[in-house]
Order: structure tokens, then sequence, then C-alpha cells
């Protein structure tokens, strides 16, 4: 156990160093709250609202997703390129299977029509009603 | 035991690819059919999934009982064991997509998406009962857990499946959260993942002077993610929320396949990396300073004594299969303490049955839903009038859930009662039979309230709907049960070389 006697200071010392920077500038820095300066921060915007109960569209989840799809395949075929010459023709099969199968949630999004903001339902009905196109 | 590379892996492995391209193809269909009309595109996705998991099936069924080898450089276990689990998990999936066909709470929804997620759960399914590396383990059981979470929440505008949803995924990040932290724990102690070389740095001396709280630990953590996929207490929470919430013919996939599953990376884990085997390979011995032998026994009673007497308070129908699951699991687990090949059979023989019967009373519930529109057991009130047939299938059901002889849950129980006997754990058993008379209680229940209640009102009635796919599934279900007796030597010879484990000989 005697080993880790280091990994225990070194928690120690961290936890008092930023205990002590705490301390020092609330004790030292001037203490002059405004109003402005207790609202939550949005790029310069006046908040609306609770910051608790934000209104966050769920799409953006959706294109989370997409970045996935791009995301791990970048991850994965970097690697797979470096080593595909010494790997040899079934490592080049087995890369394009994988492709193949990312490229196939693409387009399951893509055909789903989750990749267009206004959807083809909703610019249908923005059509028939040009006044609330400012709603999507 | 042979260790193969990737590429002389893949003959081994067609069912899982068969069932990959399947599940790739499902989805290509349902985009392509994306304008058709709804009818035409359900058949559309059904039928190549149909046809893909038949594939898959008599693919695996075409078992080769000599050869054991450890696939992909160990990760996945090709034994008599995993063939067996297989074609359980295949069956599973088909009878629970002829499930989803008629079904009153599917109706309005498209079926697209849960076909592939169904395929994709029977793919994980099948490599989380065939791990024999901790990565692969976690890796597979994620999958299941995942892909289930989406089907469960499949309705979306209903509430009560959000909910049990949100259930799912909370409990399970906690679970398999904790099972990881002990895989890397173990990961830590023994320096490997391969859970044959855990064995081998277990059995030292020096690990084990060292190991003891260690390993007692790691132990707990581990079967909070397997106890979670099995149901058994205390990570049975999940359990009646997420059964009643989900749509019933999800509900009816959990209780027999993930179940199934779980037990079987119990017997990979425990076997494969906690006990060494004996020169026949018929039986096993504790490695390491932890007794988990007695750990599982308790486990497995106190799952089996909380599932009944919970089950006894319960109103609806699906809550209460969820309660009867549970004290299955207890049931199951038996088989699993007694450390010897026998046990893996009594077991393997159990789930079998288990997976009809199971599914036969949840197809009755869809059944009566369908046409009813309630779970509620006491809407159930003089279903004997309008459908004397559906009664008496489900009478046979229950009496099959009980265990009462002859139909086949009784020789399943008696088989595993049997074999906890011989290995010297008589009380054991003795547990297990008060609690199936627990147990005969909630299910008479049921009966009681089919047969009996509602059959003096003078109104009169009218027949039960019944589909006639929904009416054949159901023939399909309950003839094994009445006829386990004659069907038992098949069964005892087709469990017999799935007791073999693959072992690092």
């Amino acid at each position: 156990m005697i080993e880790y006697v280091g990994v225990l200071m070194f928690l120690a010392a961290g936890a008092l160093l930023a205990a002590a920077a705490t301390t020092v500038s609330g004790l030292v820095a001037p203490h002059n709250p405004t109003r402005e300066k207790l609202m939550p921060y949005e790029c310069g915007e006046n908040p609306v609202g609770s910051p608790w109960g934000v209104q966050f569209n769920i799409r953006f989840y959706v294109f989370v997703l997409v970045f996935l799809i791009f995301d791990v395949e970048a991850v994965m075929l970097v690697p797979w390129a470096v080593v595909l010459k010494e790997l040899g023709t079934p490592a080049l099969i087995a890369g394009f299977i994988f492709i193949g199968m990312l490229v196939l949630g693409l387009a399951d999004v893509w055909r789903k029509g989750d990749l267009e903001w206004v959807r083809e339902e909703e610019r249908a009905a923005l059509k028939t009603a040009p006044k609330n196109a400012k709603a999507a | 035991m042979e260790r193969l590379d990737t590429i002389s892996s893949l003959q081994y492995f067609v069912p899982e690819i068969v069932l990959v391209f399947t599940l790739m193809a499902v989805l290509v269909c349902d985009l392509v059919s994306k304008n058709r009309a709804p009818r035409e595109r359900r058949l559309l996705i059904v039928i190549p999934s149909l046809i893909g998991l038949v594939v898959a099936l008599s693919y695996s069924l075409q078992g080769s009982e000599a050869v054991s080898a450890g696939l992909f450089h160990n990760m996945v276990a090709f034994d008599g064991f995993g063939q067996m689990l297989r074609v359980i998990f295949i069956v599973t999936s088909i009878f629970v997509l002829l499930f989803t066909l008629h079904s009153n709470e599917l109706r309005l929804v498209h079926h697209g998406e849960l076909l592939v997620l169904l395929l994709t759960v029977t793919v994980a399914l099948i490599w989380m009962a065939n791990s024999i590396n901790l990565l692969m383990i976690y890796l597979a059981l994620e999958t299941v857990s995942v892909a289930s979470y989406v089907m469960v929440g499949y309705l979306k505008t209903d509430r009560l499946s959000n909910e049990a949803s949100l259930k799912y995924i909370l409990f399970g990040a906690v679970s398999t959260g904790t099972m990881l932290f002990g895989l890397s724990l173990l990961y830590g102690l023994t320096g490997s993942l391969d859970l044959f070389e855990i064995r081998s740095a277990l059995s030292s001396q020096e690990v084990v002077a060292s190991s003891g709280p260690a390993l007692m630990v790691i132990l707990v953590l581990v079967l909070a993610g397997i106890g979670f996929k099995m149901a058994t207490v205390p990570f049975h929470f999940w359990c009646p929320d997420v059964y009643t919430g989900a749509p019933t013919p999800v509900t009816a996939f959990l209780s027999v396949g993930p179940k199934v599953a779980g037990f079987a990376v119990l017997i990979r884990f425990f076997y494969g990396g906690l006990a060494s085997p004996s020169e026949d390979g018929a039986s096993w011995a504790m490695v390491g300073s932890v007794d988990w032998q007695t750990m599982l026994m308790g486990i497995s009673v106190i799952t089996m004594t909380l599932g009944n007497v919970g089950a006894l308070l319960q109103t609806n129908m699906k809550r209460l299969l969820a309660y009867s699951s549970i004290a299955h699991a207890g049931y199951i687990m038996m088989g699993a303490v007694v450390l010897s090949g026998e046990g893996i059979q009594a077991m393997l023989a159990y789930m079998i049955i288990y997976l009809f019967m199971n599914l036969g009373a949840f197809l009755v519930v869809i059944v009566v839903h369908n046409d009813v529109g309630s779970f509620d057991i006491k809407d159930y009130a003089g279903i004997w009038r309008r459908a004397p047939l559906l009664t008496i299938g489900m009478g046979i059901l229950l009496f099959s859930l009980m265990g009462i002889p002859p139909f086949a849950g009784f020789l399943a129980k008696w088989y595993i009662f049997s074999v906890v006997i011989d290995a010297g754990l008589g009380w054991f058993a003795v547990i297990g039979g008060l609690n199936s008379a627990i147990g005969a209680f909630y299910y008479l229940k049921i009966l009681k309230t089919m047969f009996i209640d509602g059959s003096d009102t003078p109104e009169p009635s009218t027949p039960l709907a019944l589909q006639p796919l929904y009416a054949g599934l159901l023939l399909v279900l309950i003839v094994p049960n009445i006829i386990g007796l004659l069907l038992w030597g098949y069964l005892d010879r087709v469990t017999e070389f799935s007791q073999k484990l693959l072992d690092a000989m």
C-alpha cells in the first residue's frame, strides 16, 4: 500500500490548492453584484425564462446521432487505412462492409426526412399558410 | 480447444451473419417501401425478417457436436451450450415477430424499426450468451440493453410506455455501469480480459491469498449487471413496471430472451472464470477465495420467494406475469448453482419449456387485450363463456407454469429439483417446492376469474375475437406443454450435448 501514498498526497495537495484559490479570491475580490451580472450568460442575448426549463429542440439530438455516424467512421477508418497494406484483401472487404453499414444509417435518416429542418409535411402546411413561415 | 483467427471463425458464425444481413435488408426494404400502402409495406418488411430468421434457424440447427472453438481469438465461444441457446433465441424471435402482427397495441405504429430492433437484439443475445471475454460480454450486454430500451418505449404516444422505457434506461445504466466497474477491478486483479486466463490467474495461491475482499466486491458488482438481465432480486425492480408499460409482444420477448441470455452469461462467467472443470468435464470446483455458490443460492432463494409473494397481490395481468417471471428466474438459477453438467442441462431444459409456457401465456394476454382492451385480471371474468377453448389453453399454460403433472412445467421443475437433491442440497429443493405451492395460488386465482367469475350474468355472450394466426400460434405453444412427457427423451438428448461448455483443456 505504501506506494500509493504519493497518490494520496497528490489528491490532498490538489484539494488544498483549489480550496485555497477559491477562499483567497472570495476574501480579496471586490463584491459588487448587479442584476445584469447575476443573469445567466447567453451570448449577449437577454435570457428568456428560467435556465432550468430550457426549451431545446429535440431535433438537435438527431443531428448529434448523424454526426456520430461520421465520427465513428473517421475514428475507425484512419487506423484501418494505416495498416491496410499489411492486412490485405480481407481487411479491405471488412472495411467496405463497415462503411456500408454506416451509410445505411445515413440513408435511413435521409429517407425518413430527418436531415431537413423543415420537413416535407410541414412544408406542405407552410405553403397553404405562408404567414406562419417564421414558426418553423 | 481450438483458438481460431477471424477468417476461419466465420464458418461457425453463419447464423449471426445471416441475421446481420437480414436486419440490414429489412432496413433497406423499409426505406424503399416508404410511399406504399401500410399493409403492403408491412408485408415487405415482415417477410424478409421471417425468411432471415428461418434461414438462421436452419443453419443453427445443424449443430456440430464435436467442435468446440474459441472464435475471433477467444472472443466468442462456439460449443454445444451456445448452439442450443442460439436456437432458443431465434425461436423466441420468430414467435415474437408473429406476435406483433395483429397486436392491437401496435396497430397504429409503423413496425419497421421494431423488426430491425428485434433482429438486432436477437444477434446481440447470441453474442451475449457466447462471449468468453469481459469486453465482449459487456459490449453484447449493452447492445441488448440499448435496443430493448427503444423497443420498450416503442409506443411513443403512450405515457406508460415512455415511463417504462425511462425506468429501464436509468436502471440499466446504473446496473451495467456497476458491472463495468466490477469487470475493470477484475482486470486489475488478474491482468487479463480472457475468462480462461482469469481462471488460471485466480488459481494461483498468491492471488487467492491477497484477493479475498477484492474478489468479493468484484462478484457483487458483476452480479448487478447480470442480475439486471436475469431480473433476480435485488435487481428486479425494473421488471414489473417495464413489463407493464412495454407493448405486450415486447414484454413477451423481454421475459424470455434477455433473461435466458443473462443466465448464459452467468454460466460463462462463473463456470469459465471462477471454476475449474473436473477431468471428465461433468462437474466443476470453485476457484478463488469466494464461496460464490452459496451467494448464488441465497439470491435464488430470495428471488423465487419474493417473486411469488409479490405476484400474490397483483391485479394487473402483465404485472403478475412479471413477478411470475422473477420467480421462475429463481428456479432456473437453482440449476446454475450445483456446479455440474447435469445442472446446466436441467437449466437448459427448464429454459426451453419456460419459453413455450411463458410466450403462450403472454399470447393469451395479447388476444384478450385485442378483444377486451384491458390487462386487468378482473376483466378476464367470464372469458370461459366467450372462448372456452382459449380458456382451456390458458389453463394448460398456467398449470404448466405452476408445475402440475403431467404438464411440461412439472417435468422441468422435477428435473431441476432432482439435480439439486443429487448435489446434496435437499433443503434447497424443499424451498423450491414450497415456492411452487405459493405460486399455485395466484395462477389458480387467474383461472378462477376466467372460469367462474361473471358466469352468472344474464347478458348474452359474444365469442371472443381470435385471429387465425394467433390461434395457430397458441396451438404450437400449448401442444409441447401437454406432450412434454413424450418429448422428454428428445429434450434430454438435445440438451445433453449442450451441457458441454467450451473449455481451455
